[in-house]
């Protein structure tokens, strides 16, 4: 009794927490736009764009999570996310995008299946069968895209003709007045309306499905019994087996259920971004997706947050024709370590303090002497953040306790 | 298990012999008896239907089908492919029989220079670079006097004057189509500004395939009041032009510039037409269609080849009649490069 009533407290403080985190967040962030003055940093464009970035990303990231859970290291999320355009670009450009969504799922879940078979059935170790699959994605799709596209008006060997799109949602009596309340100036107000008014701008259809899948993750991995279950053998398969959990099945369950959303992420970049398949749209995505999973410590939460940044950084970098945006970001960079100083005071850790604090002043005086980044910055920033974010928080990630480990009934390992 | 293994192992023995179906019907392609000339034909990575570049050399590559009755045969480069998967695909194509040999794109470059030596009865023609050997012909463009004619055209048709450029992959042979833009813009109207996005850094062939990055940096530049932005990024190119459809299009002042290819009558891109009032025309379909009727004529092309404005190897296109507003301001120009009173210098100056 006296365990429950701990554990929600520690929610209430969590919650409080996490509302004192975001607001001082938002305060930096304007802050930042005022004293650097650009006002990209949180206009509609930005989250907009920062928003499309960030969903085929998050996509692989919760296919990553769902396999993950189950106990299976899933690097072959890149290989199921080119299946997934192949597939979107494949029905899409013949049947229309619905159709494309539907073959999107289809082919990456085949692609989840043999990766599965692979690795559940024949115990192949993770890394390498993940390897393989990113290999076979390539080829696969390489190869039956020339068959496919190659004849075909407007296509080519590499490119599908183009996609129908699919519905997308601007509402402009909600959006546009807070586009007027952000052109105001206000500290923090002015962020805050910029940043809503993204999210009423151009929302593509899929987007909203990638939030609900999000959702829907979070409450049947964590409020149902399936989901207990699919978890418990992602911690301990053994117990789970003498428990009555049929362990290869739910790993099965997994697995195609991140082969799913890995070829969603696909779809997403075919149909909803580019308008086409292209070879090599997918640029490592399914990669990025497993450090955003990280970074959300394997919970569909923290994972979308990981995204999220990573997202808008990327989508910061590609609208700053000039540099300027990157110099905000620098500033930002600087704030961050600095208040983490601060805190680390309290805490009586000197040489943190003096380590935080000089790599704070350091950028602070990079940003003062500059007045735009070079290009070559710009291009590294977003994978450059995810690398330091994911450095300073791996100490306190805690993965499945079986995570990539091979599972065989009745035998010990 | 064991029931496992079986079932996956006929799906695997079926899986082969659906591949060895699929390719059987390239086989039974016959060898004709007529000493008919083959093109040999490999393209960059993006191939035809990229709606720019490689799609240039396939006009030329079928202008000589139907000029000469040549017979062709294409393949095409990947993403990740290095200079030993493209000197093999030459070889495989030159030992053939191919001759021509043609390769698009500067990627070939060290491959050709590899493979060009070991069949000398064969002539080679690169786009785009210079490859030393006495049976290459290097096909090189002054891209950036084109890129010139059509930055005088952004500036005369951008009402804001804002003006943006988007370019692939950050690499010399880009930046040369970026410095001509930068000139020609400035030339006309000396007080405009010029946004700059590229998509990658040299090495990373996703620059070129990447239409909804693009997509996103011309929002970010129509949000600071850029008007016409002119691309050359390959495939990334779509997303420009799926910006400003976006934005508006020309109904509202926005214009897109096309490369390489006449974009405004290229099939992939229909829906955007009435957006793009220009294109800068690289002639590599005038390229490869010379290469192929100098060996067809038997005095093939080789050595350095340079497609310039004088020689018709670039220009822009006036296929979309609202180019006819500014086309007196951009021929006064192309004379003015033409008779050498103006140099359009292929480097940035910073």
């Amino acid at each position: 009794m006296t365990g429950m009533i701990s554990i929600a407290r520690g929610n209430y403080s969590r919650r409080v927490k996490l509302f004192v985190i975001l607001v001082s967040a938002l305060a930096l962030l304007s802050f930042v736009r005022i004293w650097s003055d650009v006002f990209d940093l949180t206009s509609r464009g930005t989250i907009s764009a920062a928003i499309g970035l960030a969903v085929p990303i998050g996509l692989a990231g919760l296919g990553g999570l769902w396999s993950e859970r189950s106990g299976v290291v899933n690097i072959g999320l890149d290989g199921m996310m080119i299946l997934g355009t192949f597939g979107a670009g494949w029905l899409g450009w013949q049947h229309g995008p619905w159709m494309g969504l539907l073959g999107a799922c289809l082919f990456g879940a085949a692609g989840a299946l043999v990766f599965g078979l692979a690795t559940i059935t024949f115990g192949v170790d993770q890394i390498i069968a993940g390897t393989a699959m990113n290999i076979l994605g390539v080829g696969f799709a390489q190869f039956f895209a020339n068959l496919a596209f190659s004849k075909v008006p407007g296509g080519g060997e590499t490119q599908s003709p183009s996609i129908p799109a699919l519905p997308a949602f601007s509402v402009e009596q909600i959006s546009d007045p807070l586009v007027a309340i952000h052109d105001k100036n206000i500290f923090i107000v002015s962020d805050l309306a910029g940043i809503l008014s993204g999210f009423f701008y151009r929302l593509s259809i899929l987007t909203i499905l990638a939030a609900t899948l999000f959702i829907l993750t979070s409450y049947v991995l964590w409020r149902t019994s399936f989901g207990l279950r699919l978890r418990s053998v992602g911690e301990n398969p053994k117990a789970a087996d003498s428990l009555g959990v049929n362990v290869y099945r739910y790993k099965y369950i997994a697995v195609t259920m991140s082969g799913v959303l890995a070829g969603l992420g696909g779809a997403f970049l075919a149909i909803a971004a580019s308008g086409v398949y292209r070879e090599g749209q997918v640029a490592g995505r399914g990669f990025i997706g497993l450090a955003t999973m990280i970074f959300g410590n394997w919970r569909p939460g923290g994972t979308a947050i990981g995204a999220g940044i990573f997202g808008y950084i990327d989508a910061l970098q590609l609208r700053d024709s000039d540099g300027t945006s990157l110099r905000a970001m620098v500033l930002l960079g600087a704030l961050i370590l600095i208040g983490l100083a601060i805190l680390a005071i309290k805490k009586n850790k000197y040489q943190t303090v003096f380590g935080l604090g000089l790599a704070g002043a350091v950028l602070v005086s990079w940003f003062l002497m500059t007045t735009a980044l070079p290009k070559e910055v710009a291009l590294v920033a977003p994978y450059l953040a995810t690398l330091l974010v994911l450095a300073f928080a791996s100490q306190r990630l805690r993965p499945p306790a079986a995570d990539g480990v091979p599972y065989r009934k009745g035998e010990d390992r | 298990m064991r029931r496992v293994i079986k079932i996956a192992s006929v799906l695997f023995a079926g899986s082969l012999v659906l591949a060895a179906c699929s390719s059987s019907d390239e086989a039974a392609v016959e060898e004709n008896a007529a000493p008919v000339v083959k093109v040999g034909l490999a393209y960059d990575s993006g191939g035809r239907g990229d709606g720019t570049f490689n799609d240039a050399a396939a006009a030329g590559v079928d202008r000589a089908v139907a000029e000469f009755g040549v017979e062709v045969n294409e393949v095409e480069a990947a993403d990740a492919d290095g200079t030993p998967e493209r000197a093999e695909r030459l070889r495989l194509l030159a030992s053939e029989g191919y001759n021509p040999v043609i390769a698009v794109g500067f990627a070939y470059s060290d491959a050709l220079a590899e493979v060009a030596p070991e069949f000398p009865d064969t002539t080679f023609a690169i786009v785009d670079s210079v490859v030393d050997a006495p049976n290459v012909g290097s096909l090189i463009f002054a891209a950036e006097q084109g890129s010139f004619l059509v930055g005088t055209i952004a500036a005369s048709a951008s009402k804001s004057g804002k003006v943006g450029f988007i370019g692939g992959m950050e690499i010399d042979l880009i930046k040369a189509f970026q410095a001509g833009f930068e000139q020609g813009v400035k030339a006309v109207n000396p007080a405009a500004t010029i946004s700059v996005a590229y998509m990658g850094p040299a090495g990373d062939n996703s620059a070129w395939n990447a239409p909804d990055r693009a997509k996103t940096a011309v929002e970010g530049m129509i949000d600071k009041g850029v008007d016409i932005v002119y691309a050359a990024a390959g495939g990334s190119g779509l997303g420009m032009h799926q910006a400003i459809a976006a934005a508006g299009g020309s109904a509202k002042g926005y214009w897109g510039i096309g490369v390489d290819s006449d974009e405004y009558v290229l099939p992939a891109r229909a829906e955007f037409k009435e957006n793009i009032v220009t294109s800068m025309l690289k002639r590599v379909d005038t390229a490869v269609f010379d290469v192929i009727a100098g060996v067809v004529n038997g005095s093939p092309l080789t050595g350095i080849q340079n497609f310039d404005l004088s020689r018709g190897g670039v220009g822009y296109s006036s296929s979309n009649p609202v180019v006819s507003a500014f086309a007196s301001v951009a021929d006064g120009y192309a004379e003015k490069i033409k008779n050498g009173e103006i140099t359009v210098s292929s480097t940035l100056t910073e």
